[in-house]
């Protein structure tokens, strides 16, 4: 016989007959499979906390947003925005697909060359480029992007040492008329910081300037910003090549769509809040064509990258402990925290279980796993009383959540992809002990005496 | 001095232009045989030399006079006079007047024939000037008529010949008046080695046409000794390898022109022998001219327009002309960006049909090739829906309807077909519609000017559309509902990755524009004496110096020139082409040829097309004769296909299939190309560019 643990009596306040528009509060979200995997089978193979991401709608996310834009503007190239989420798997799924490879350090362009990316194929971003990759990227032919002036020397230098012209293109930044504005990267064009670059680069002689690029911010929810981004960039670009000669092959308007995902704070649903993809592709494309010459359709560039993993990754997590707090709250400890979940400090997250549970859901905390107090994934969501074993699918996690998790006090999951068979796939191992210990050196004096 | 040899070059040429052919040998053969008869010889050479000079003296160009065009009636008008009469200065002065005659009205004739009737002018000036000058002749008592004694020994082995061979031979030498087995068999020899088509077709054209004679007369021996079966060689050569692309059908088609003419022959035989005139080529001209003008009327497929000098360089261009060039010269841009499907190709199957069969319908589709996601009810989940249209050309807009109302979707406005629609006046000359478009989405005016790529509207889905979709045709006419006419796309990739740069979409196809890249543009863009210095190596060891550098001809065609050859190019419509070579085929411009013959202004990686390589550029000999062969059997094939793709943004590899050529392309950084290397299967070639070059 299975006895019910015991749990001291708190009295609730009951919620009758008011209708909200919202509906009634009471949110029953179940999943029991990802892709037709189901959510046991998955742990069972791989363990929890798992990372699990869905090759079906990466593929799908990534044609439905290029697609949006290469309706629009016939001259569309994507480059995949290897900081949002660099495995492998992923990579190679979006390179497949037609993406080319951003990075924005000497560590990720060797890490799409060890793809088996091309050189050329590689868009160069970041304020800190070291000069050892510079001279690489600049001998392969990649498309670099200029942050300041200190670069322009060292590339320049660069061009001197190989003895050949190197074609890059600058960084700008501007007003767009959203805050807060992104004044620390590139070349400022209000100011006329940018047309000084350009002018110091023809000065040089050594480079040949065929590109701007830009970012003006992340999960931007206006799309007249991207609007005004274009319209100030093709102004410039023209004026660029009126006055230097120069040919602007490309214009780069960097990424920063959102997803459907709901941030902290904000209280209607991102089905209300976010802009559709469309409403952005539209934004940019009129505004290209409408301010191009004639005949003139310079290669857009795209750098989105949450916008098309984020909604692809689930984490499945499995309920470890309840504990109702002094309050009366009830609240469950988790195996994953925030050491894995790095989008949980701006998200609030779609929580799914994997099972029907019944009994009256109320408001409850998710904390993860670390001794730490800051480790909250949900300080309210109302759920039913959960028992423990319960597994919790958090969603969407598939962006920077993989790059910028931490080895802190736990070790790092596996991560695996459902492939659009209908497989599971293992595509990272989950780290143990040696894989942390290996790099440490314990020198002999240190060693401890038996 | 180079007066002198162009003169000499167009004179020879007249001779050769009696057999069809352009080559300078077979006619200095033709001028010697007939010096076996110095009577004929010296009075052809007269008639010819004296037209020649009247068309100078009255400033005909150069160029029309090089061909021998003009000029080989006045040769055949003059072998003529000197067959009948003895040459004399009274006969010097008949030849030169003659020939003045037969040049005006071959003038006069080729002007009345070609643009009455687009007929090719054949030999009848020579027909009618001759029997003109016999005619009159024959009250000229003053000339010494020679024509009735026998002008060649005759031998006695002749008579051991077989009869066929002997009338064959005969009837060959006949047609340059010099009907005895020596020269004809010469003369045959000499087709034989030219062109294998012709020869074929004069030895089956002959055999049709006297075979046919003797089952109407009962007799062989009177059809092989009639000397007049020589224009059932001329019908055969004519229709089947010159006039027409010589294929079976054409073939068969010179047969029944061969056979239907015997009767000709001998009709206009009875009549013309009371004056004592010989029916010279009127037969052919007659046959052939029936012929042509009836299947120019049909507009067959097969008549000839640019003659290459033999009836197997006009194939072997042809075919290469054919599979290069697809498209058409009414050229537009897709009407969108991205990739689309074609829904309803040319001549479809619902409403393409009868006068508006030249119409495309563009949808958008899914991988799993559905037009909408979700339901299909609703308007929105269509996937083309609200999508830009963009100008498909260059021109005025002249029409605009804005204001029906979008079908719900299933449903289809049956009072306006055509919906909201918009008509642009192509500045070449015909008129582009494209409608179903978004109601009130239309984003320009009447009258406004627009240039290819411009936003004109959104896809909508009014008129006869029961989805969301765009149609596009073009018209001659700008009333709305005119019939439509054939036209094509430039630029343009398909889902297989794949370049088409001007070529008619089919149904079902996948297709998204390409807009040409300003920088691979300037690439190509070559100025008049623009040098540019490479080395060739062949083998790895370094041949020579080469110099290329950039001329127009007097035509206006762009070529780069180095050493004795000329290699033709165009940049059309976003597509760099070379052409041809002409002159010496110097090994730098064949691998110019071999590497590039064409070349999309605009990069995608992984970026294919494919291109035919004329035949004689890369076989010779038996295997480019069996090659043709097993292509002129089957029309549409091309014999040498090479295929090409971008490795990246300036190399291009290619590979010539039947051959094994292997070929690499690296792309300057700013102009041209920096390397060409084209590895045949015993050597390779390379082309490397001085840097100072």
């Amino acid at each position: 016989m299975n006895n019910t643990i015991y749990e001291k009596p708190i009295i609730k306040k009951l919620q009758t007959g008011f209708m909200n528009k919202f509906g009634t509060g009471v949110f029953k979200r179940i999943r029991k499979d990802i892709d037709g995997v189901a959510i046991d089978r998955l742990v069972e193979q791989f363990g929890s906390p798992l990372f699990v991401f869905s090759e079906k709608k990466l593929r799908g996310n990534y044609r439905k947003l290029y697609n949006a834009f290469s309706n629009r503007y016939p001259n569309v190239l994507f480059g995949w925005s290897y900081k949002t989420n660099y495995l492998d798997a992923i990579c190679s799924t979006l390179h497949q697909e037609g993406a080319i490879a951003e990075v924005v350090s000497e560590y990720e362009y060797r890490k799409a060359k060890r793809l088996g990316i091309d050189g050329k194929n590689i868009i160069y971003n970041g304020p800190f480029k070291t000069i050892e990759s510079l001279k690489e990227a600049a001998e392969d032919g990649a498309m670099i992007n200029i942050d300041h002036f200190e670069e322009i020397q060292d590339l320049e230098n660069v061009a001197k040492e190989l003895n050949k012209k190197i074609k890059a293109g600058i960084r700008v930044n501007m007003d767009t008329g959203i805050v807060p504005q992104w004044s620390r990267f590139g070349f400022n064009i209000e100011s006329g910081q940018a047309f000084d670059a350009v002018k110091r680069i023809s000065y040089g002689g050594h480079l040949i300037l065929n590109g701007l690029h830009c970012h003006i911010g992340t999960f931007i929810l206006e799309p007249n910003a991207y609007s005004q981004e274009v319209k100030k960039m093709v102004e410039f670009a023209y004026k660029v090549e009126d006055e230097f000669g120069y040919k602007i092959e490309y214009l780069d308007i960097g990424g920063g769509f959102p997803s459907k995902n709901r941030l902290k704070g904000v209280y209607l649903p991102p089905e209300v809040v976010v802009p559709s993809i469309d409403e952005f592709a539209e934004a940019v494309c009129d505004t290209l064509l409408e301010n191009l010459r004639p005949n003139d359709f310079p290669k857009l560039i795209l750098e989105t990258g949450r916008a098309i993993v984020d909604e692809a990754g689930y984490l499945i997590t499995t309920v470890h402990a309840i504990k109702r707090l002094p309050d009366g709250t009830r609240s469950y400890i988790i195996d994953a925290g925030v050491n894995i979940l790095f989008t949980s400090f701006w998200y609030k997250f779609n929580i799914e279980m994997d099972r029907e549970v019944s009994g009256t859901a109320e408001p409850s905390v998710i904390y993860g796993p670390l001794c730490m107090n800051i480790d909250v994934i949900d300080e309210s969501v109302n759920l039913p009383p959960l028992e423990r074993g319960t597994r919790l699918i958090i969603s969407p996690v598939g962006a920077y959540n993989v790059t910028q998790w931490m080895q802190f006090i736990m070790y790092r999951p596996s991560v695996c992809i459902i492939s659009e068979k209908g497989e599971p796939l293992l595509i990272r191992e989950k780290e143990d002990l040696e894989d942390i210990t290996k790099l440490e050196i314990l020198p002999e004096e240190y060693e401890l005496k038996k | 001095m180079k007066n002198y040899k162009k003169f000499a070059e167009s004179i020879i040429s007249s001779y050769a232009g009696i057999f069809f052919v352009d080559r300078y040998f077979v006619g200095f053969l033709l001028l010697i045989l007939s010096f076996i008869n110095p009577n004929i010889g010296i009075s052809g050479l007269l008639c010819v030399i004296s037209s020649y000079i009247f068309a100078k003296f009255l400033g005909m160009h150069e160029q029309f006079l090089s061909s021998g065009f003009y000029t080989y009636n006045p040769l055949l008008v003059g072998l003529s006079i000197g067959y009948l009469f003895k040459f004399n200065l009274l006969t010097l002065f008949l030849v030169s007047i003659s020939g003045i005659i037969t040049f005006l009205l071959t003038f006069s004739l080729v002007s009345v024939l070609y643009q009455y009737l687009k007929l090719p002018v054949l030999s009848l000036p020579f027909v009618v000037v001759s029997c003109i000058v016999y005619l009159a002749s024959s009250q000229y008592s003053n000339l010494f008529i020679n024509g009735f004694y026998p002008q060649t020994p005759i031998f006695e082995w002749v008579n051991k010949l077989p009869l066929w061979f002997v009338g064959l031979t005969r009837a060959l030498g006949a047609i340059v008046f010099l009907p005895n087995v020596i020269s004809g068999f010469i003369i045959l020899l000499a087709i034989f080695f030219v062109s294998r088509i012709l020869f074929f077709l004069a030895v089956t054209g002959y055999f049709a046409g006297t075979l046919t004679i003797a089952a109407f007369t009962g007799s062989f021996v009177q059809a092989f000794s009639n000397v007049n079966s020589f224009n059932f060689i001329l019908i055969a050569m004519a229709l089947g390898g010159v006039f027409l692309i010589p294929n079976v059908k054409s073939y068969s088609i010179s047969i029944i022109a061969v056979v239907s003419s015997s009767i000709f022959l001998y009709a206009i035989e009875k009549i013309w022998y009371q004056y004592g005139v010989p029916v010279f080529t009127l037969p052919f001209n007659i046959a052939s001219m029936m012929f042509l003008y009836v299947l120019g009327l049909l507009n067959f497929p097969l008549i000839t327009k640019f003659y290459r000098g033999t009836p197997e360089k006009t194939l072997d261009h042809y075919l290469t002309y054919n599979s290069r060039f697809p498209g058409t010269y009414r050229t537009l841009s897709l009407p969108f960006s991205g990739e689309w499907t074609v829904w309803q190709g040319i001549n479809g199957k619902w409403t393409h049909k009868g006068a508006w069969m030249y119409a495309i319908d563009f949808v958008i589709t899914d991988e799993n090739g559905k037009t909408y996601s979700g339901d299909e009810k609703i308007i929105d989940n269509y996937y083309c829906f609200r999508k830009p249209i963009l100008s498909p050309a260059r021109g005025r807009v002249v029409k605009i309807i804005n204001d029906i109302e979008d079908n719900p979707v299933g449903t289809v406005n049956k009072d306006n077909n055509w919906g909201n629609l918009i008509l642009i006046y192509d500045e070449r000359g015909f008129y582009v519609l494209i409608c179903h478009l978004l109601k009130g989405s239309i984003r320009v005016k009447e009258g406004d000017w627009v240039e290819r790529g411009r936003i004109l509207a959104l896809c909508g889905n009014s008129g006869y559309s029961p989805q969301p979709h765009i149609h596009i045709h073009v018209q001659l006419t700008n009333n709305i509902g005119a019939p439509t006419v054939p036209f094509s796309f430039i630029q343009y990739i398909d889902s297989n990755n794949r370049y088409h740069s001007n070529d008619i979409p089919k149904e079902n196809q996948r297709l998204a524009p390409l807009f040409t890249d300003k920088v691979m543009d300037f690439k190509m863009s070559f100025l008049l004496d623009e040098q540019m210095e490479f080395e060739l190596e062949k083998g790895g060891t370094k041949v020579k110096d080469v110099k290329l550098s950039v001329k127009m001809d007097s035509s206006g065609e762009f070529y780069l020139e180095s050493g004795n050859g000329r290699l033709y190019f165009t940049k059309w419509e976003g597509t760099f082409y070379v052409n041809r070579i002409e002159g010496k085929v110097e090994p730098e411009l064949k691998a110019i040829f071999l590497a590039l013959p064409r070349l999309p202004l605009t990069y995608r990686q992984g970026m294919e097309w494919d291109d035919c390589i004329p035949t004689h550029l890369v076989l010779n000999g038996v295997r480019k004769d069996i090659t043709l062969l097993k292509n002129y059997l089957y029309l549409s094939n091309c014999a040498v296909r090479g295929t090409y793709k971008f490795t990246s943004d300036s190399e291009i590899a290619g590979y010539i299939e039947p051959c094994n050529i292997k070929t690499h392309t690296v792309l300057h950084e700013t102009k041209g190309f920096s390397k060409i290397e084209v590895a045949f299967k015993e050597t390779k070639i390379t082309l490397r560019r001085c840097e100072n070059g």
